[in-house]
């Protein structure tokens, strides 16, 4: 795999739930380089988080090939999770779930460290980069069940994040946060990107991304009906922040997204 | 009693069947408590009901058929533990009623078993079954739970990674790359081995109470995982040698007695919990 392959790459690919008798993705072609920065949007049921999990192997895929971080998804699925962080969507955790801040950041790495093997000095230091990336070391040593939603959803990211993803698949990430949490984060997704982290994220909010530049998917009904780049120049500066420029979104995509019944905010 | 080999805790215990019953306690208290923790946290409570009664049946038919009974509820209990995904799916019911209907068909083979060999006059040996039987113990059947409670230990220590991933959230264990299928089979059947083991000494009526129990009892005290894993087995393994003791010397039956005994120490335990308490102080 050389450095300008794409780390994401599905070509025809076709994904169905068991007992279901009609596809759920239909005939999926979709390429992500390494530093791109991916938003998916597309109204509830189009198949965002069908998406994330068929490119991470945890859905099995019935027709076509998935190659992601050089491996194949199908056979190698397990291989492919290791490099790949994925944070699922919606997650509450019980107040007696057993488990500190750290311990879950810790079980990022679970996976890379392999069988019967114990984390040693280095999966610590993960743990510590991944609670600093996301300013929640002082909260270490709670317990996740004793934390507010959207403290347990950036524990979750810092997890992910411990296991120095390739690729990172977020689903949904900000329905939690507030806007300071919003903001930091997509700071430190943009500096992510930059540094050649691909991550694919699952969004209803096209007004609140990072300061880089996006490329917009639009899902429906399993497939995509819209890939489209958006150059910075396209983009307009609001408060800040980025937003979409209306003209950069033809207008079947504003469509699409008030159909999800959610509302962006256009400059 | 020459040639026999030394029972473990002779040297203690002057009584060899009390010794013999103590030991066997012991054994099966701590690989049940380790096991307990597991299926308590996963919340596969159902399954672990439905096994320890499968592994009944097996071991019911096993007697009648005067086949090896171990083996027979080993062979039942693990056939449960597969059959609830598969039968799941073809009969399109919830993996609940997967295993209500499990349950049902091992406890009516089970009964029909265990009363028919009373009309043939081997009631007290199916009696066994349903409420444990420490004082006919072989030496094999102890060095057995001694082999299973070392199993129990070294498959914790081992998978330790992937058990805590998996108590945490199956999916998530998933993402992070953790291989869950292999990892979760794996432990359903250890606890099939474990129950079908302990079934004789502990009874299949009774074994619940050795699983679900010493981790409840843990739960109140400990805040991590780590922590129930050494609570609950000790905890498990003091009462049982303290039932054990206490039933051989007033001769009462001992597993009834020790699961009245684990009772009693869970109602204490909720309300010694630090856990329902607040500490918080204005100062
Ligand atoms: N476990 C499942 N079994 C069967 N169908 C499912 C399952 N999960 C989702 N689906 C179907 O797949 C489609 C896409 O779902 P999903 O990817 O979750 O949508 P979203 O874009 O809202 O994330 C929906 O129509 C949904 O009904
Ligand atoms: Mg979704």
């Amino acid at each position: 795999m050389t450095p300008t392959d794409p780390i994401i790459r599905l070509e025809n690919v076709y994904t169905a739930y068991e007992g279901s008798d009609r596809p759920t993705l239909t005939d999926i072609s979709f390429s992500v380089g390494r530093g791109e920065f991916v938003v998916v949007g597309g109204p509830n049921g189009a198949g965002k988080t069908t998406l994330l999990e068929t490119i991470n192997g945890m859905l099995p895929i019935t027709h076509g090939t998935a190659t992601v971080c050089g491996h194949d998804v199908r056979n190698e699925g397990v291989r492919v999770r290791c490099r790949v962080g994925y944070l699922l969507q919606n997650f509450a955790f019980d107040p007696l779930t057993p488990f500190t801040v750290e311990e879950v950041v810790l079980m990022g790495r679970f996976g890379r460290i392999g069988l019967i093997r114990k984390p040693g000095k280095e999966d610590h230091e993960a743990v510590e980069k991944a609670l600093h990336l996301l300013g929640i070391e002082d909260l270490a040593r709670r317990p996740i069940g004793h934390l507010s939603g959207g403290q347990q959803q950036k524990v979750l990211l810092a997890q992910n994040l411990a296991r120095d993803p390739q690729v990172l698949l977020l689903d949904e990430p900000f329905s939690n946060l507030d806007m300071f949490a919003r903001e930091s984060i997509n700071k430190l997704l943009s500096r992510l990107v930059a540094s050649g982290i691909a991550v694919v994220i699952v969004s209803h909010a096209f007004d609140d991304l990072p300061d880089c530049r996006v490329r917009v998917v639009v899902m429906h009904d399993g497939r995509i009906s819209l890939d489209r780049e958006c150059l910075p120049a396209d983009v307009g500066q609001v408060d800040g922040r980025i937003s979409l420029d209306r003209e950069c979104l033809p207008a079947d995509v504003g469509q699409v997204i008030r159909h999800a019944g959610s509302a962006p905010c256009y400059a | 009693m020459q040639g026999v080999p030394p029972a473990m805790l002779e040297f203690i215990i002057q009584n060899n069947i009390v010794c013999h019953a103590v030991e066997a306690m012991l054994f099966a208290s701590i690989s049940c408590a380790i096991l307990g923790v597991i299926i308590t946290q996963v919340q596969i409570s159902s399954i672990g009901f439905t096994m320890a009664h499968a592994a009944f049946a097996g071991a019911a038919v096993g007697m009648f058929l005067s086949l090896n009974v171990t083996i027979c509820a080993i062979l039942a209990g693990v056939c449960v533990a597969f059959l609830i995904g598969p039968l799941a799916e073809k009969a399109r019911v919830s993996p609940d009623t997967a295993l209500g209907l499990l349950f049902g068909i091992s406890m009516a083979v089970a009964i029909f078993f265990i009363a028919y060999m009373q009309t043939l006059g081997q009631g007290f040996s199916a009696m066994g079954l349903l409420f444990g039987d420490v004082i006919s113990l072989y030496r094999e059947e102890i060095y057995l739970l001694a082999l299973i409670s070392v199993v129990a230990v070294v498959f914790v220590v081992v998978l330790y990674k992937e058990i805590t991933g998996i108590i945490f959230n199956k999916r998530i264990a998933e993402s992070v790359g953790i291989r869950v299928k292999p990892v979760y089979y794996a432990m359903l059947f250890v606890i099939a081995l474990t129950v079908a083991l302990c079934l004789p000494i502990i009874g299949g009526l009774l074994i619940y109470v050795w699983l679900v129990t010493p981790a409840a009892i843990a739960l109140q005290f400990c805040y991590r995982l780590s922590a129930m894993f050494l609570v609950a087995p000790i905890v498990a393994a003091a009462i049982s040698v303290s039932g054990a003791l206490a039933g051989l010397e007033y001769s009462l039956p001992v597993a009834p007695l020790t699961a009245v005994l684990f009772s009693v120490v869970f109602i204490a335990a909720v309300f010694l919990s630090p856990k329902r308490r607040v500490t918080f102080r204005k100062s």
